[in-house]
């Protein structure tokens, strides 16, 4: 028992009240007048008992009242058990990642997950959870046996990748909220692969102790699978080696050296065989070469022979799109016609490119319809024929993509045509005798995509700049600064289009970023991002996002998805408002996005989940027991919190109401008039 | 309707003890008491044959011519009474359980008698306050203002001191040589011995002795609740009793007081009412000069 405010205990300070009126003056008594005393008798008997007993029973009626009053105002509580058995709640966690998929694990899992929530009290309350590429919370604390039945049983083997981290932090959620002891049951097959990088993200709060049930104990079995594929998304001319290579990683884990029959499948058909030799748990690389995709997005897919446990992970799709090659509008000033030659020749170079460059002056760009181009660029072109300028506001408003470049013209124009912002001023660093450098550059831009840069900032660093335009970056995303800060690449995106402003120019004047061999995947990756070609086609990993649109604001139809097996996981209202896709199962996704552009998707598992390979004993134990010991720690606060605290404030007004009302009674009859005996 | 201005509460409430008096006094009857004597008034009461040593004034000679004997006329007695009341002004009249108090409620029946003696009968009036002691004397009157007079009287008769009823009655039988009337209102806080011993004398001057024992019903009847500590309004003495004394031997203390001081009374020739505070003053007043015109 406790109290809320124990503070208004010293209320009961007031009891010297009626202990003051009924014992300090008690005795006191106002002498009575009268006309003689002749006929009276002095006497003092043991009726006066009779007055001590009843003012006895008033004084301690009057007692009761202070002392429930102050307890009322001290708001006592007891902790009494809570409805719910102890008051823990039972959460149990399913694994449905893709490694279930292997063997019986699955199963198992479910049918033992079942047999725990059977054998619980039917009045303690559980909750269901899945965890796959997210943990996903099927049902609310509750008690009903048949709606957590079907939660569990409506979980499937999915295909996204398990994370224990992202379990400790849900969990760690739900404890915040819960505010009650847990016990976690994870069903799992333990991956060692789904152990996150920081060990502290899948560690429990203390008042969760965790019940591992590995479903895959013992050593893993052999699993070879398709770790990697290499393919171009985009393809121009098959018979061209460089543009139709594709390279395929065949890995084996836990398995001992063998050699598997790896196929190139397209559109179901298979159209090569290669014998590989994979070494004991190694790698081995296969490769193929497009030969037969026809125009049109093809269905591809690198398999190999079965023969492990495992054989969901024994092939990996892509898709291929083939086209003619791409023409790319490149408009530049009068002047300027290194720009073109250097853009064109890393534009050729690219090995995935399929693209031709149509250098146009300015001038001649009057008649021309950008929608008939993969992208435009604008070097150092400024001017622009209205006509055309209000044509590629058009197109880039539609979906279409552009990219501008700002030679030595911006110090005489302060106006960027299609970026719908001026320059500030033009800086040239080769005045001062020096040039500026590449200081930030944000590697997750598509344009400037890079995986691992190295020390050389990805081979930015030896770029020079000479001269650049300061441009208010507004809205727009900064890809890259100078190291003075100065933005070098922006991306701003306009109705359904980007653009893409390079702040200085391509002619090797401005800098000297042509000449290096960044400059080549830098023309590459922005050729691929602006033409579109990388969200048409290729792969992704299962629960990678697509953005189906471009902004809230977007005026454009309606998107259409068909996932994997037929059915469109959007329903009308989605298809019409929704920014953007989770891929959440393996196979082909055929997307008709908001622009427009129809593209086919290939969906494959992360191959991570693919490395069976439980974890350490050391380490389950250091998670389960990581629980645990905290759990015993905090025993005493799981036990307090599985008691709830109660309020008695009703009950003790209701007893000082019941004090109040008898002391009323009892003090009117000693007010009140006596009736006639005699 | 009249009866309920004569509840006592509500005369207590009326501050002139003129107006109070009259409307008590016209509320009920004018003139019921009559004289005991025989007198010159002009009310015939009867013929007596005459005997000798009898006043010749009193022959009724136009009856003796036609009979030729002589009769005495004899008529009632006139308004020539003599009315005094003696007021109790001890500190034991001061007592009340609720209004009046024993002291007003003699006021008021005081004023009622000179008011009914003065307006109504044209008898002389005249009042003593005492306790221990003559406080006021106004001499009996009938001339003008004589009811202002004891009225104010009245007013000044503030409860204090102790009784004592043989000072004033020496005082009494001092200055009063007429007979007639004397009224002692008082609570008789006295043994009755002692108090018939007193003014049983006046009666034998002549003088018609009335005793009014005003009392409060809480003195009768008195209602304790618990033990109590009492103080005496005249010695300030205090005694502490219990309230089962007070249901049982004080009441017939008190009843056995009342008896025996009606029972002195009577055996001495006095006449003797109870008046209870709490009764109207008009049904007092009735009750006793209903009973006087019965005794004549």
């Amino acid at each position: 028992m406790g109290f809320l405010a124990p503070w208004f205990l010293g209320g009961l300070a007031a009891l010297g009240v009626p202990v003051f009126v009924h014992l300090l003056r008690k005795h006191i008594s106002v002498p009575r007048p009268v006309s003689s005393l002749m006929f009276f008798e002095h006497g003092k008997q043991s009726s006066t008992r009779h007055r001590r007993l009843r003012y006895l029973l008033l004084f301690a009626l009057r007692l009761a009242l202070v002392l429930l009053v102050a307890l009322a105002f001290a708001n006592p509580f007891i902790r009494r058990a809570s409805t719910h058995a102890n008051g823990r709640l039972l959460l149990i966690v399913l694994d449905n990642s893709f490694s279930m998929r292997a063997g019986t694990r699955f199963s198992d899992a479910k049918q033992q997950a079942l047999a725990l929530l059977a054998a619980r009290p039917h009045d303690e309350r559980a909750q269901i959870a899945a965890l796959g590429g997210e943990v996903e919370l099927l049902t609310q604390p509750i008690t009903d046996d048949a709606q957590l039945r079907a939660a569990l049983a409506s979980i499937e083997p999915g295909d996204g990748r398990g994370n224990f981290g992202e379990l400790g932090r849900a969990v760690r959620a739900l404890a915040e909220t819960a505010r009650a002891p847990i016990d976690l049951h994870l069903f799992s097959d333990m991956q060692h692969s789904a152990v996150p990088a920081n060990f502290g993200d899948m560690v429990f709060p203390s008042q969760v102790k965790l019940m591992l049930h590995n479903v895959a104990s013992g050593v893993a079995p052999p699993n070879w699978t398709v770790e990697s594929v290499n393919a171009p998304a985009q393809i121009a001319d098959p018979k061209d080696p460089k543009q139709s290579r594709v390279e395929a990683v065949v890995a084996g884990f836990n398995t001992p050296a063998a050699s598997k029959n790896v196929s190139l499948v397209i559109n179901g058909k298979v159209v090569a065989t290669q014998r590989a030799d994979v070494p004991a748990d190694g790698r081995t690389k296969v490769t193929f070469s497009l030969l037969n995709v026809a125009y049109g997005f093809n269905r591809c897919e690198i398999r190999i022979d079965g023969g492990d446990s495992f054989p969901a992970d024994d092939a990996t799709v892509f898709s291929v799109r083939r086209s003619d090659p791409e023409r790319v509008l490149f408009v530049h000033a009068n002047l300027d016609t290194r720009s073109a030659v250097y853009f064109g020749a890393a534009l050729e170079a690219a090995a995935q490119s399929s693209y031709v460059l149509q250098p146009v002056t300015a001038e001649q760009a009057t008649d021309l319809d950008p929608s008939r181009f993969a992208f435009v660029v604008l070097s150092d072109a400024l001017t622009l024929p209205s006509i055309f300028e209000h044509a590629l506001n058009a197109y880039v408003a539609r979906g279409g993509n552009v990219l501008i470049a700002l030679g030595t013209s911006a110090a005489h124009r302060a106006r960027v045509p299609i970026w719908s912002g001026e320059t500030q001023e033009a800086r040239d660093y080769a005045r001062d005798s020096s040039s500026a450098t590449i200081g930030q550059i944000d590697f997750s831009h598509p344009a400037l995509i890079q995986d691992q840069p190295g020390r050389d900032n990805g081979g930015w660093s030896e770029v020079k700049v000479n001269y650049a335009a300061i441009v208010d970056p507004g809205s727009a995303r900064v890809a890259a600064r100078l190291a003075d800060g100065t933005p070098i690449v922006l991306d701003k995106q306009i109705g359904e289009g980007h653009v893409l402003l390079l702040a200085s120019g391509l002619d090797n004047l401005t800098n000297d970023l042509p000449l290096h061999p960044v400059f080549v995947a830098f023309v590459d990756r922005a050729a691929r991002y602006l033409s579109g070609s990388e969200r048409l086609s290729g792969s992704r990993l299962v629960d990678a996002y697509v953005q189906l649109r471009a902004g809230q604001e977007s005026t454009a139809g309606s998107v259409e998805v068909i996932d994997p097996d037929g059915h469109r996981p959007l329903t009308l209202g989605e298809e019409r408002t929704a920014q953007s896709l989770r891929l959440e199962k393996a196979g082909f996704y055929r997307i008709h996005f908001a622009n427009g552009h129809d593209a086919v998707i290939g969906v494959n598992p992360d191959r991570r989940e693919s490395d069976l390979a439980p974890m350490q004993e050391d380490t389950l134990k250091l998670w389960s027991g990581s629980s645990s010991s905290e759990g015993n720690s905090a025993a005493a606060a799981a036990s307090n919190e599985g008691r709830q605290p109660v309020s008695l404030w009703w009950y003790v007004i209701l007893l000082a109401l019941l004090a109040a009302i008898a002391e009323t009674v009892l003090a009117s009859r000693h007010l009140g008039t006596l009736r006639e005996e005699a | 309707m009249l009866q309920r201005y004569l509840d006592p509460a509500v005369l207590a409430g009326i501050s002139s003890l003129d107006l109070l008096a009259k409307t008590v006094v016209d509320g009920f009857v004018a003139g019921l008491h009559r004289s005991p004597d025989f007198g010159f008034s002009q009310e015939f009461a009867e013929y007596r044959a005459y005997t000798p040593g009898d006043d010749l004034r009193h022959v009724d000679w136009n009856l003796y011519a036609r009979t030729e004997r002589c009769y005495i006329k004899r008529y009632r007695g006139e308004t020539n009474s003599q009315l005094t009341i003696l007021l109790d002004a001890s500190n034991s009249m001061q007592y009340t359980s609720g209004p009046p108090t024993k002291m007003d409620y003699a006021r008021f029946i005081a004023a009622s008698l000179f008011y009914l003696g003065i307006h109504n009968q044209r008898d002389a009036a005249g009042l003593i306050v005492f306790d221990d002691e003559v406080r006021d004397y106004i001499r009996p009157s009938t001339r003008p203002g004589q009811l202002a007079r004891l009225f104010a009287g009245l007013e000044r008769a503030e409860p204090r001191a102790r009784t004592n009823y043989a000072r004033p009655l020496e005082h009494f039988r001092n200055f009063l040589h007429r007979r007639g009337i004397a009224i002692v209102i008082s609570d008789f806080y006295e043994d009755p011995e002692t108090i018939i011993h007193t003014i049983a004398p006046l009666r034998f001057h002549g003088h018609e002795v009335i005793l009014f024992h005003i009392l409060d019903p809480e003195e009768i009847r008195p209602d304790f609740k618990g033990p109590a500590l009492l103080v005496d309004l005249e010695t300030e003495t205090r005694m502490e009793v219990i309230p089962e004394y007070v249901k049982t031997s004080y009441r017939a203390k008190v009843d056995a007081h009342i008896e025996t001081l009606r029972d002195k009374a009577r055996a001495a020739g006095l006449d003797y009412q109870l008046l209870i505070t709490d009764r109207p003053l008009d049904a007092a007043l009735r009750e006793y000069l209903t009973m006087r015109q019965e005794g004549n």
